[in-house]
C-alpha cells in the first residue's frame, strides 16, 4: 500500500510513451503527468520519499507553519498538537506491527507501559538522564517485543490477537507488583528531562521535542514500508505460507516487526513518562491499547499517512466532545460527559469499521482518485 | 478443601457460562465476542431494571430479563456483525470491542457508575446454606451451578438432535454451503448471537444477585475468555473442563499466593496453552488456519 | 413441454469493469438434462451463479437480462430463498459439512414444500450412503462426497437441479456412474436438470439438448444429435474426429465464420 501506487516506474513509462527500444528523452525534469498517472522517468526520481511538486510544496508548508504555530497559537492548542504528536508516534508503531506485517496486537498499551516503568525503575535508581533511560527502555522494549513476538511463529490472526492480549496483563501484573513493592501505591515521580545541562520543560519545549520525534519516526516508517524489511512484511501480512515459499524467512521478519514496533512504542512510554512526571499503572489500561488500534483502523490500515491521521482524530475527539456538548448544554453533570466521550468513540469506530474500511487515508485516496479519474468513474482493467 | 472445592465448582460455573457465550458466537461469526463481558454486566442491568419496574415479582423479572438479553443478541447480529460479513477477521473483533465499549457508555450513562443490589428490589433473599461435609455456600451459588447444567444440557441437545441445531452448526462451518441448502443462515447466527448473550446474561443475573453490579464487572468476561481458548474455540464440550481447570488455578492462587495473581492466572494459563497447543484441549486443529 | 427455467439475454459484470458473460439466452424444459459445455473461464459457473442467486460474493452483479423460473423473474433473489421455490444448486467445491456425519448432512437443509422424494428413497437411490450413516463426510472419498452431495440437493425437493462440475476429480468409472444416476432421476422422478460440464461426452451422454459457451457468450445450441454430428463440437470437445493434417484452433475457417457474427 505504498503513497506512489500511480506510479509505474520507469518500465511503465515506456511501455505507454513510446513502445520503442529507446528510452524516452523527456523534458527534463524527472516526473511525467500523463492521463493514467505519474510516470517517473530515472531512478532517483522513483527512490524520492516526497516525488511531486504539489506534494514538495506541501510538506515545506506544513514543516514551517509547524515551525512558526508557538508564536501566534495559545498554549492549550500547542499541548493538543504536543499530544497528538506523541500519539502518532505509538501509533506508527502499532501501524508497522499491525497494518504493515499483518501481526495484530492487542498489547500496545503493556509496551508504553514496559517504557514508562523502565524508566521509573532508573529512577528509583537514582538514574534520571535520558542519555540512559532512552537507550535502556529501547533494550527493554525490543527483548519484551521478541518475548510477546514468540507466540506469532505458530499462531495468526485471532489467537495471535489473543495472546498479545494475555501478555498486556502479564506485563500490566508485574508494572503492579513493581508499583505496590515501591510503597508508594499510587505511582512514580519523575522527574524533568535534564540532557548536558539543558531541561526539557513547559509547553513549547515538548512541543518542539514531540514533533521532531515524531517526524523522525514518520520518515523512519515510510523509508522502512519501501525497503526489504517493508516489502517482506507485507508479504507475510498478505499470506505468510506463500512468502515463506519464495525464500523470505519468515521467523526473523516477524520477531524483528514486533522488536521494532516494540521498542519505538517503549520509546514514546519514555516520553510520555518524562512530558507528565508521573508514572502509574492506571494509565495503561486496555483502554489505551483500544485507543491506539482504533487510529490505526480509523486512519487506515497500513498507511503512515493513515497512522497520523487517525492519531490526530482519536486525540482530538473527546475535546471536540467536550466542545460540543459545552456549546449544547452548558451545565452537564461530570458523570454524563464521561460515557458520551466513551461512547462517541466506541461510536465513530463502529462507522468506520462498517462503512469505511480503508479509513480516512481510504476517503482521501477516493476523493483524490475522483479529481484524477474524472471523467471516467474506474480505474481501467490493467489486462490488454 | 471442601470449600476450596465448593468455590471452584461456583467459579467454574460462572465461567462455563460465559464460555459458552464465546463458544457460540464463535461457532457462527468465527469471531471472539470480547464484549461478552458487558453482555453479562447488561443482564444485570437488565434485571436491576425490571426489578425496580415490578419489585416483588422476580417471576415477571427474571424471564424478561432474559428475553431482554436474548433480543439485544440479535440487535447486535443484525446491526454490527452482519454488516462485517466479508471484512477480515481483525476487523470483527474490532466491532465486538466497540460494542463492549458501546454497552459500557451506555450502562454508564442510564445507571451511572453506583454499585447497585438488584436482590432486595426482586423481593428474593440470598441466605447461606450448608453443604454436607462443612462447606457454605450461598443459594444463588447453587442457582448459578444449576443454570450452567440446566444451560448445557439444553445447548447439547439442541445442538445435536434439533433439527434447528444442526442446521447451526452447519451454517457455522459453510455460511455459503447452507445457503445452498436453503438454510437462512443469517437467521441462523442472530439465533446463536441471541443465545451467547442469554448465557451471559443469566450469569450476569445470578452474579448480581449474589454479590454486586457495577459497570466493571466486564472483567469476569475477560479472565472468561481464557477458558474458550483453553478448551478450544470452537469446542463447547471443551468449556466445562477449562472452566474447571481455571477455576481451580485461580482459586489455588488466592489461597496459596497475592490476590494480584489470581487475577493475571487466567491469562497464564491461556498463554501456557497457546504456546504448547493452541486449538485448546478439544478444540479442531483446522480452525488455527481458518483465520 | 412447458419451459421451466429461461435465461433471456443475461449479461453479468464483475467489478463494474469486466464482462464475464453476455448476451447468454438458454431454455431447460421439464424433465429433461440441458448440458451447458464450455473450457475453463468460458462463463459457464457465472452462469450458475447468477441463476441460483450467488454472485454477491464475487462483487458480481447481473447487469442485464432476465431470469425466469416458473413462470417468475429470480433475478437477483437472495439464494435461500431459490432453494424455497425448487431452483438447487449442486455446487463444485466444498459441497459437504465435513464435520458433519452422513446422517447429520441430510437433516442440514430447508426444503420447499413439494415432495418429491423420501429419504428413504434417496438412500435407496445412494446405498453407499446408507453404509455411511455415521461417518462423518470429511472422510468420504471423492465419488461418496459427490453422492452426498447429490442426495442433500434432492431432499431439498427441487424442480430443477444445477449441476456444477459433476465430473470433477472423479474417476472414469464413477463418472458414469453418477451420469447414469441423474438420468435416472430425470427419467424416475421427473426432475429438470441443467448440467455445466466440461466432461462434454459423459454429460452428452445423458442429456437431451446442449449449448456451448466460449468467452461468456452461447455460440452453439441444438438437440444432442446435432451436436454429436457437428464437426467442430466433436473436434474441440469431444475429441473426436481430426482430419488428417490437423489443423489448428485458429484456422478452422467454419468455427470462426461463425463467431464473427457475435
Amino acid at each position: 500500500m505504498s503513497e506512489n501506487e500511480e506510479g509505474h516506474g520507469f518500465a511503465g513509462a515506456l511501455r505507454t510513451i513510446g513502445g520503442h527500444g529507446e528510452p524516452f528523452r523527456g523534458p527534463p525534469c524527472q516526473l511525467v503527468a500523463l492521463g493514467g498517472g505519474y510516470f517517473k522517468t530515472s531512478y532517483e526520481a522513483d527512490l524520492a520519499l516526497v516525488d511531486t511538486r504539489l506534494r514538495r510544496t506541501a510538506v515545506v508548508a506544513l514543516v514551517l507553519l509547524l515551525v512558526v504555530l508557538p508564536r501566534f497559537a495559545s498554549s492549550f492548542l500547542l499541548d493538543l498538537v504536543s499530544q497528538v504528536a506523541l500519539a502518532a508516534l505509538g501509533a506508527l508503531a502499532l501501524n508497522v506491527l499491525t497494518g504493515v506485517a499483518g501481526q495484530i496486537s492487542l498489547g500496545h498499551a503493556g509496551f508504553l507501559a514496559a517504557g514508562a516503568f523502565t524508566t521509573a525503575a532508573l529512577v528509583e535508581r537514582g538514574v534520571t538522564s535520558p542519555l540512559v533511560t532512552l537507550p535502556a527502555t529501547a533494550v527493554v522494549g525490543a527483548v519484551l517485543g521478541l518475548l510477546v513476538g514468540i507466540p506469532s511463529l505458530r499462531l495468526r490472526g485471532l489467537y495471535l490477537a489473543l495472546g498479545t492480549l494475555a501478555m498486556h496483563h502479564v506485563v500490566l501484573y508485574v508494572a503492579g507488583e513493581m508499583q505496590a513493592r515501591a510503597g508508594g501505591n499510587t505511582g512514580f515521580t519523575i522527574p524533568p528531562a535534564r540532557v548536558a545541562g539543558v531541561v526539557l520543560r513547559g509547553t513549547v519545549g515538548w512541543y518542539y521535542a514531540l514533533l521532531l520525534a515524531a517526524g523522525v519516526t514518520l520518515a523512519l516508517v515510510v523509508n522502512l514500508q519501501r525497503s526489504r524489511a517493508g516489502r517482506a512484511w507485507m508479504a507475510i501480512r498478505d499470506r505468510d505460507v506463500a512468502a515463506a515459499s519464495v525464500g523470505i524467512h519468515v521467523a526473523r521478519y516477524k520477531l524483528s516487526a514486533f522488536v521494532w514496533s516494540s521498542a519505538v512504542t517503549a520509546l514514546a512510554g519514555t516520553l510520555f513518562a518524562y512530558q507528565r512526571g508521573f508514572v502509574s499503572v492506571e494509565a495503561f489500561g486496555f483502554f489505551v491499547a483500544v485507543e491506539y488500534i482504533a487510529m490505526i483502523i480509523i486512519g487506515g490500515l497500513g498507511s503512515a499517512l493513515g497512522a497520523v491521521l487517525g492519531a490526530a482524530l482519536v486525540t482530538l475527539l473527546p475535546y471536540g466532545i467536550d466542545a460540543a456538548v459545552a456549546a449544547v448544554s452548558p451545565g452537564a453533570a461530570d458523570y454524563y460527559i464521561f460515557p458520551a466521550k466513551f461512547g462517541a468513540f466506541g461510536l465513530l469506530m463502529a462507522v468506520f469499521l462498517i462503512f469505511e474500511p480503508l479509513g480516512l487515508v481510504g476517503i482521501w485516496r477516493r476523493v483524490r482518485n475522483w479529481f484524477f479519474l474524472w471523467p471516467f468513474r474506474h480505474r481501467p482493467l490493467r489486462a490488454a | 478443601m471442601l470449600q476450596a472445592l465448593a468455590t471452584t465448582l461456583v467459579v467454574a460455573s460462572l465461567y462455563a457460562l460465559l464460555g459458552a457465550g464465546y463458544v457460540l458466537v464463535y461457532r457462527s461469526s468465527r469471531v471472539l465476542n470480547l464484549a461478552q463481558g458487558d453482555l453479562l454486566t447488561l443482564g444485570g442491568y437488565f434485571v436491576f431494571a425490571l426489578a425496580a419496574t415490578f419489585p416483588g415479582l422476580p417471576a415477571v423479572s427474571l424471564p424478561l430479563a432474559v428475553l431482554a438479553s436474548a433480543l439485544t443478541g440479535v440487535l447486535v447480529y443484525v446491526v454490527l456483525m452482519r454488516p462485517m460479513a466479508g471484512h477480515p477477521i481483525f476487523a470483527a473483533v474490532l466491532v465486538t470491542i466497540t460494542l463492549g465499549i458501546l454497552l459500557r457508555a451506555v450502562i454508564v450513562f442510564v445507571f451511572t457508575d453506583r454499585t447497585r443490589h438488584p436482590l432486595g428490589n426482586l423481593g428474593l433473599t440470598n441466605p447461606p446454606r450448608a453443604l454436607p461435609g462443612g462447606a457454605v455456600v450461598s443459594t444463588f451459588d447453587l442457582v448459578m451451578v444449576a443454570t450452567a447444567v440446566v444451560l448445557f444440557v439444553g445447548l447439547f441437545v439442541f445442538l445435536k438432535l434439533s433439527p434447528l441445531g444442526i442446521q447451526m452448526r452447519a451454517a457455522g462451518e459453510r455460511a455459503l454451503l447452507a445457503s445452498q441448502r436453503g438454510i437462512n443462515f443469517h437467521g441462523v447466527f442472530a439465533l446463536s448471537w441471541a443465545l451467547a448473550a442469554c448465557a451471559g446474561g443469566l450469569a450476569g443475573m445470578i452474579y448480581a444477585s449474589n454479590v454486586r453490579l457495577e459497570p466493571s464487572l466486564d472483567v469476569l468476561g475477560l479472565r472468561a475468555f481464557a477458558v474458550a481458548l483453553v478448551g478450544g474455540l470452537d469446542s463447547l464440550a471443551g468449556v466445562i473442563p477449562a472452566a474447571i481447570i481455571v477455576a481451580a488455578v485461580e482459586v489455588m492462587s488466592v489461597r496459596y499466593g497475592n490476590p494480584l495473581l489470581s487475577d493475571v492466572s487466567p491469562f497464564l494459563c491461556l498463554l501456557l496453552m497457546l504456546l504448547v497447543r493452541p486449538w485448546g484441549l478439544f478444540g479442531t486443529r483446522e480452525e488455527l488456519e481458518r483465520v | 413441454m412447458t419451459v421451466l427455467l429461461e435465461l433471456e439475454n443475461v449479461e453479468v459484470v464483475y467489478h463494474h469493469v469486466a464482462t464475464a458473460v453476455q448476451g447468454v439466452s438458454l431454455r431447460v424444459p421439464e424433465r429433461s438434462i440441458v448440458a451447458l459445455l464450455g473450457t475453463n473461464g468460458a462463463g459457464k459457473t457465472t452462469t450458475l451463479r447468477a441463476i441460483s442467486g450467488f454472485l454477491g460474493s464475487d462483487d458480481a452483479r447481473v447487469v442485464g437480462g432476465r431470469i425466469v423460473f416458473r413462470g417468475e423473474t429470480v433475478t437477483g433473489r437472495r439464494p435461500h430463498e431459490t432453494v424455497r421455490r425448487g431452483l438447487v444448486l449442486v455446487p463444485e467445491r466444498d459441497k459437504v459439512f465435513e464435520t458433519l456425519t452422513v446422517q447429520e448432512n441430510l437433516a442440514a437443509l430447508v426444503s420447499g414444500p413439494r415432495r418429491l422424494v423420501s429419504q428413504q428413497q434417496v438412500f435407496e437411490y445412494f446405498p453407499v450412503l446408507a453404509e455411511r450413516r455415521r461417518q462423518l463426510a470429511g472422510y468420504l472419498s471423492g465419488g461418496e462426497r459427490q453422492m452426498l452431495a447429490l442426495a442433500t440437493a434432492l431432499l431439498c425437493q427441487p424442480r430443477l437441479l444445477l449441476v456444477d462440475e459433476l465430473s470433477l476429480g472423479l474417476a472414469p468409472m464413477i463418472v458414469e456412474r453418477l451420469m447414469q444416476l441423474v438420468a435416472r432421476l430425470r427419467d424416475e422422478l421427473g426432475l429438470a436438470v441443467l448440467l455445466v460440464e466440461q466432461n462434454a461426452a459423459a454429460a452428452l451422454g445423458i442429456a437431451d439438448a446442449g449449448y456451448v459457451i466460449e468467452h461468456g457468450r452461447i455460440v452453439y445450441d441444438g438437440s444432442v444429435q446435432r451436436l454429436l454430428a457437428h464437426e467442430d463440437i466433436r473436434e474441440f470437445y469431444l475429441g473426436v474426429g481430426h482430419r488428417a493434417d490437423r489443423r489448428r484452433y485458429t484456422e478452422v475457417k467454419q468455427y470462426r465464420r461463425r463467431r464473427r457474427w457475435f
